[in-house]
C-alpha cells in the first residue's frame, strides 16, 4: 500500500483525534487559568488549594469512590469466580451484562421509589422490625446505587481474567498440596490481579463523576467532583473554576491509571 | 510379588456417554521409569489425572500401597505432576516456584531454602533461583517443573507428555536427561507420551494404550519384538504385517509359501498376522531368496536405505539396508525364523502370555535335544 | 461449598434485577406512585404513546444514535486500518493512548470540554453539538473492537493475495473489510449502546431546544415519580433486550466460525 493512500484513510480519525481529543483537553486546561470576567489567572487553582472546601470535596469525593469500588470489588470477585464455574457460563455472562445495557437514569429512578418513605426498601424493614427509614437523600443509598449500577463494569474484567487463568495452574498447586483456599490467595488471586485492577479502573473514575446520581439519590448532600464541575458550568457559569476542578479530576484520573496499570503484563505483550 | 507402590483395578472413566477409560488395570512398583505411550486421545492422561487425583473415576478402584484412595483430594496424595505446558506460576520467580510445595508444607525456611538449592542444582539451574519464569527458554522452564516436583519427594513423578513443546534436539537431551534423574533419585516416573521412540529409549516398562485400553505392557524390548497385535505392531516402530495361517507348530504360511517360525501353540490352518521388522529383512541374490521383490522407492536416511518392494503377490514390504540398491530391480529377500513374530487376531495379551507359556518349555527341551 | 456459592449468585442476581423489575412491575400499576401496586392498567402506556413530546425525544434519540454510530464506525474502521498499518511501534502506542483518553475520562469532563470546545467554535448547541459528541465518544470503542480482528488477521493473507496479483484496492475490499466485518458489527452495536446510555455528556452539550431520552428522564426524575418513566423504562427494556439477543446472537456466530476454523486447522 503507498504512503499516499494510507494518509487519506487517517484524515478523518486524525481530524477527530485533533479535533475531539487533544483540543477539548488543551481547552479545559487553558480555562482553567480564567477567572469569572475572563481574566488570564491562577486565581482558580489558589481558590481550590486554599479554601478547604474543595480540597475537603476532593476528599470526600475520592473517598465515596474508593468506598463504592471497594464494595463492588467485594460483590464481584466471588460471583466472577462462581460465575466462571458455571455450565452455561456465556448465557449467565449475559444476563450480568444485560443491566448495563438499561439506561443508568432509570437505574437510578427505580431507586426512588425503591428507597422512598413507602417503598420495597422500607416495607422490608418494617417486616424485620427495624421500621421505616429516611433511606433517601443519604449518603448510604448513595454508595449503595452507585455500587449497584458499577457491579457489571466489576465482574467483567475479572471474569475475563478468570476464564484467562490457565487451569493447569490450579492442578499445579493442588499437586503441590496446597488447599483451595492456599491455592485461591496464592496463585488465583495474584494471578487475576489485572482483572482487579482494570475493573478498579473502570469504577473508580466514574465513581468521582457520577453527578446525576449525588442529585437523584444523594440528594445533593453528597459533592463529588463531578457534581461540583457540573454546577460551576451549567449552574454557576464559572467555567475557569469548573475547569481548574476539571483538571484536578484529570490530575486523579492519571494517577488512578498509572497506580492500576499492567506494567508487567503489557510489557510481555 | 511384593505389594505394588500404585495399582489401579479396573478403572472406567466416563464423561457423558463417551467412555475415555475401559476397565483398566495396572501396577507400578517402585523406582521404576514406566511409560504410557499410546496415540492422542487414548486416555493416557486421563490416568494420570486419576492418579493425580485431579479427576473422580466412574468405577473401579485406586491403591496407593494398599490403600484405596479414590476420595484423596490431590493435595493429599503425595505424587506430584509435570504438566504438559509445566503450568509454572508466573507471578513467582524460579526459586519461589520450586518452594512453593515446602511453603505449603510450612517447612521452616532455612531448610526449605537448602531444598529448593538442591533440587535447582539437581536440574542444573542452581543460579537461576531469581529469575521470572517468562525469562526462561522452553528447556529451562521445564527443568524448573520438574524441580518443582522432586522437591515434594513424591513416591511416584507423572510427567504428561513434558517433551512434546520442545525442539528434537533438546527433547533428546532431555531424555537422556530425565532418564539419568529418574535414577539418580530412585523415584518411579510414570512418563505419558506418545512417542514410541522416546518410549523405546526412556522406559523399564511401557504400557501401550489404545481408545481406553492397555493394549500391552513389558519391556521395551519385549514389546518391540513381540507385539501382542496389530495395533502395537503398527503402532511401535515400523513393521511389515502380513496375513498368513499356521501350519502346524513352528511352520506358517504366508505370501503362499510356508516358513519356519518359533511359534507354537496355535491350531493348525488358524488364521494369523505374521510382523517382519524392516531392519530384519536382508537384501540377497535371487538364488538365496526366501521372497522375491521388485524395488519400488529407496530413500537415503543417513544410516541407511528405507527401501519400499512389492513381491509377486502384490503385497507392500519396507525394508532397511545399509546397502543401497536401484529402483526397479528384482532382488531377494532372506530372514531368520526368529525374525518372523506370529500374531493371532485378536489375542489379548494375558492370552499371549499364557500361550507362551506352556509351549516356551517344550521348545527348551526341543533345542536341547538338537 | 457449591450450594453456598449457588445461594450467593442467585442474590446478586436478584439484586441486579430487582429495580429493574421493580421499575416495570409499576409502570403497568394504577396510581401515580412507586408503592403499594394498585391493579393492573396500561394507561401509562397509553399515556407514554400519547406524549408528542415524549415520541418525538424518542425519534430524536434514536436518530442521533443511529447517526452517529454509522459515522463513528466508518471514521472507526478507517482509524482501526491507519493504527495497523503503522509500523513505528512508538507511532502506534501513541496513537493507541491517545485513542483511548475519551475511554478513560470521566463523563463530566467529556462533556464539559466539549462544551469548551463547541462555545469557542461557535458551534449552536443543540442537534448538530449532540451528533458530533455523540460521533467523538464512540469513535474510540470502534476502534477497539476492531483492532483484534486485524491482529488476528495473518499477514501473510495479505501476501498470498498480493501473490495472486490482488491490488491494493482489492486486498481491502475482497480480504481485509469481509475478515474484520464482525468487528465493525461490535463495534456499531457498541456504538449504539454507548450512544443510547449516554447521559452526561449529553446533558453538557444539549441546548435548551433539544432533548434525548436520558436528558429527559433526568429532568422528570428530578420532580418526582411518573409513572410514564415506568412504561418507557419497560419499552426501553424491551428494546434493550432486542439489542442484547442481535448482539448475542452476532457473538455466538463469530464464536462458532472461529471454532469451525480451530478445528480445520488441527
Amino acid at each position: 500500500m503507498t504512503k499516499r493512500k494510507t494518509c487519506g484513510y487517517f484524515i478523518p480519525y486524525g481530524l477527530w483525534l485533533g479535533l475531539f481529543v487533544i483540543a477539548p483537553v488543551a481547552l479545559i486546561v487553558y480555562q482553567s487559568f480564567f477567572s469569572l470576567d475572563h481574566h488570564v489567572t491562577l486565581a482558580n487553582y489558589a481558590t481550590y488549594f486554599q479554601s478547604g472546601v474543595y480540597l475537603k470535596m476532593t476528599l470526600n469525593s475520592v473517598w465515596y469512590a474508593f468506598l463504592i469500588t471497594l464494595f463492588t470489588g467485594l460483590i464481584s470477585y466471588p460471583t466472577a469466580y462462581v460465575l466462571r464455574q458455571l455450565k452455561h457460563r456465556q448465557f449467565w455472562l449475559l444476563l450480568v451484562i444485560l443491566p448495563t445495557w438499561i439506561n443508568i437514569l432509570l437505574k437510578a429512578y427505580a431507586f426512588i421509589g425503591i428507597f422512598s418513605q413507602d417503598g420495597v426498601a422500607n416495607s422490608f424493614l418494617r417486616f424485620i422490625g427495624i421500621g421505616p427509614q429516611q433511606l433517601l437523600f443519604t449518603n448510604a443509598s448513595f454508595i449503595f446505587v452507585a455500587t449497584y449500577i458499577q457491579i457489571p463494569f466489576m465482574i467483567l474484567p475479572i471474569y475475563n481474567s478468570l476464564a484467562d487463568l490457565n487451569p493447569a495452574y490450579i492442578n499445579a498447586s493442588l499437586d503441590l498440596g496446597a488447599t483451595r483456599w492456599q491455592t485461591f490467595y496464592r496463585v488465583i488471586f495474584p494471578l487475576t490481579l489485572p482483572g482487579v485492577k482494570a475493573g478498579v479502573q473502570a469504577v473508580f473514575i466514574p465513581s468521582l463523576s457520577l453527578f446525576m446520581l449525588t442529585r437523584l439519590i444523594g440528594g445533593n448532600k453528597v459533592i463529588t467532583l463531578g457534581t461540583a464541575i457540573e454546577e460551576h458550568f451549567l449552574t454557576t457559569m464559572n467555567w475557569g473554576m469548573g475547569s481548574t476542578i476539571g483538571v484536578v479530576l484529570i490530575v486523579a484520573m492519571i494517577i488512578v491509571m498509572q497506580l492500576t496499570n499492567d506494567h508487567s503484563g503489557r510489557s510481555s505483550q | 510379588m511384593t505389594q505394588p507402590m500404585i495399582e489401579l483395578r479396573h478403572v472406567t472413566q466416563r464423561y457423558g456417554t463417551h467412555t475415555i477409560l475401559k476397565d483398566v488395570s495396572l501396577a507400578l512398583e517402585s523406582g521404576k521409569f514406566y511409560t504410557l505411550l499410546g496415540p492422542s486421545g487414548c486416555g493416557k492422561t486421563t490416568i494420570l489425572r486419576a492418579i493425580g487425583g485431579f479427576d473422580q473415576v466412574t468405577a473401579g478402584d485406586i491403591f496407593f500401597d494398599g490403600k484405596r484412595v479414590n476420595d484423596l483430594p490431590a493435595n493429599r496424595r503425595n505424587v506430584n505432576t509435570v504438566f504438559q505446558d509445566y503450568a509454572l506460576f508466573p507471578n513467582m520467580t524460579v526459586a519461589q516456584n520450586v518452594a512453593f510445595g515446602l511453603t505449603i508444607k510450612k517447612m521452616p525456611a532455612d531448610k526449605r531454602d537448602d531444598e529448593v538449592a538442591k533440587a535447582l542444582k539437581l536440574v542444573r539451574l542452581s543460579d537461576y533461583g531469581n529469575r521470572a519464569i517468562s525469562a526462561l527458554s522452553g528447556g529451562q522452564q521445564q527443568r524448573v517443573a520438574i524441580a518443582r516436583a522432586i522437591v515434594m519427594q513424591p513416591r511416584v513423578l507423572l510427567l504428561d507428555e513434558p517433551l512434546s513443546a520442545l525442539d528434537a534436539k533438546l527433547r533428546r537431551a532431555m531424555q537422556y536427561e530425565l532418564r539419568d534423574l529418574q535414577q539418580r533419585l530412585g523415584i518411579t516416573f510414570l512418563f505419558v507420551t506418545h512417542d514410541q521412540e522416546e518410549a523405546l529409549a526412556m522406559s523399564d516398562d511401557i504400557f501401550v494404550m489404545n481408545a481406553g485400553e492397555i493394549l500391552q505392557s513389558g519391556s521395551p524390548v519385549a514389546i518391540y519384538n513381540e507385539p501382542v497385535n496389530h495395533f502395537v505392531a503398527d503402532f511401535i516402530g515400523e513393521s511389515n504385517i502380513l496375513p498368513g495361517h499356521m501350519v502346524a507348530d513352528y511352520q506358517v504360511s504366508f505370501d503362499n509359501r510356508t516358513f519356519e517360525c518359533v511359534d507354537a501353540g496355535i491350531p493348525s490352518n488358524e488364521p494369523i498376522e505374521i510382523v517382519i521388522r524392516p531392519e530384519d529383512l536382508t537384501l540377497t541374490d535371487l538364488d538365496h531368496a526366501k521372497l522375491k521383490v521388485t524395488i519400488d522407492n529407496q530413500l537415503f536416511r543417513g544410516d541407511y536405505y528405507e527401501i519400499g518392494a512389492t513381491d509377486d503377490q502384490g503385497h507392500s514390504w519396507l525394508i532397511h539396508s545399509v546397502r543401497a540398491t536401484v529402483e526397479g530391480q528384482q532382488v531377494g529377500l532372506t530372514f531368520q525364523p526368529d525374525d518372523l513374530h506370529v500374531m493371532r487376531l485378536h489375542e489379548r495379551e494375558a492370552d499371549f502370555e499364557a500361550r507362551l507359556e506352556t509351549y516356551e518349555e517344550v521348545e527348551g527341551t526341543a533345542h536341547d535335544e538338537a | 461449598m457449591k450450594k453456598l456459592s449457588r445461594v450467593y449468585l442467585v442474590l446478586v442476581f436478584i439484586v441486579l434485577y430487582l429495580p429493574i423489575l421493580y421499575l416495570i412491575a409499576y409502570s403497568f400499576s394504577q396510581g401515580t406512585t412507586m408503592t403499594n401496586y394498585h391493579g393492573f392498567t396500561w394507561q401509562h402506556y397509553r399515556d407514554l404513546f400519547a406524549d408528542p413530546r415524549m415520541l418525538a425525544i424518542v425519534a430524536d434519540t434514536l436518530l442521533v444514535a443511529l447517526l452517529s454510530s454509522l459515522i463513528a464506525t466508518l471514521i472507526g474502521t478507517l482509524g482501526a486500518l491507519s493504527i495497523h498499518r503503522t509500523s513505528k511501534r512508538v507511532t502506534r502506542d501513541v496513537l493507541l493512548s491517545l485513542n483511548n483518553i475519551l475511554m478513560v475520562s470521566p463523563d463530566v469532563i467529556i462533556g464539559a470540554s466539549f462544551l469548551i470546545f463547541f462555545t469557542t467554535l461557535k458551534v449552536p448547541l443543540g442537534f448538530t453539538s449532540v451528533l458530533l459528541s455523540h460521533i467523538a465518544f464512540e469513535i474510540p470503542i470502534v476502534v477497539l473492537m476492531i483492532l483484534p480482528r486485524l491482529r488476528e488477521m495473518s499477514p501473510s493473507l495479505l501476501c498470498a493475495a498480493a501473490d495472486l496479483g490482488a491490488t491494493t484496492r482489492q486486498q481491502l475490499n475482497k480480504i481485509i473489510i469481509p475478515f474484520i466485518t464482525p468487528g465493525i458489527m461490535a463495534g456499531f452495536f457498541m456504538a449504539l449502546t454507548y450512544s443510547l446510555d449516554d447521559f452526561a455528556v449529553t446533558f453538557f452539550v444539549t441546548g435548551n431546544g433539544f432533548s434525548t431520552l436520558s436528558v429527559e428522564i433526568y429532568s422528570r426524575a428530578r420532580q418526582g415519580i411518573n409513572l410514564e418513566i415506568n412504561a418507557l423504562s419497560g419499552v426501553m427494556f424491551i428494546f434493550s433486550l432486542l439489542l442484547v439477543g442481535g448482539y448475542y446472537l452476532l457473538q455466538q456466530g463469530n464464536a462458532k466460525r472461529r471454532q469451525r476454523s480451530q478445528e480445520a486447522a488441527q
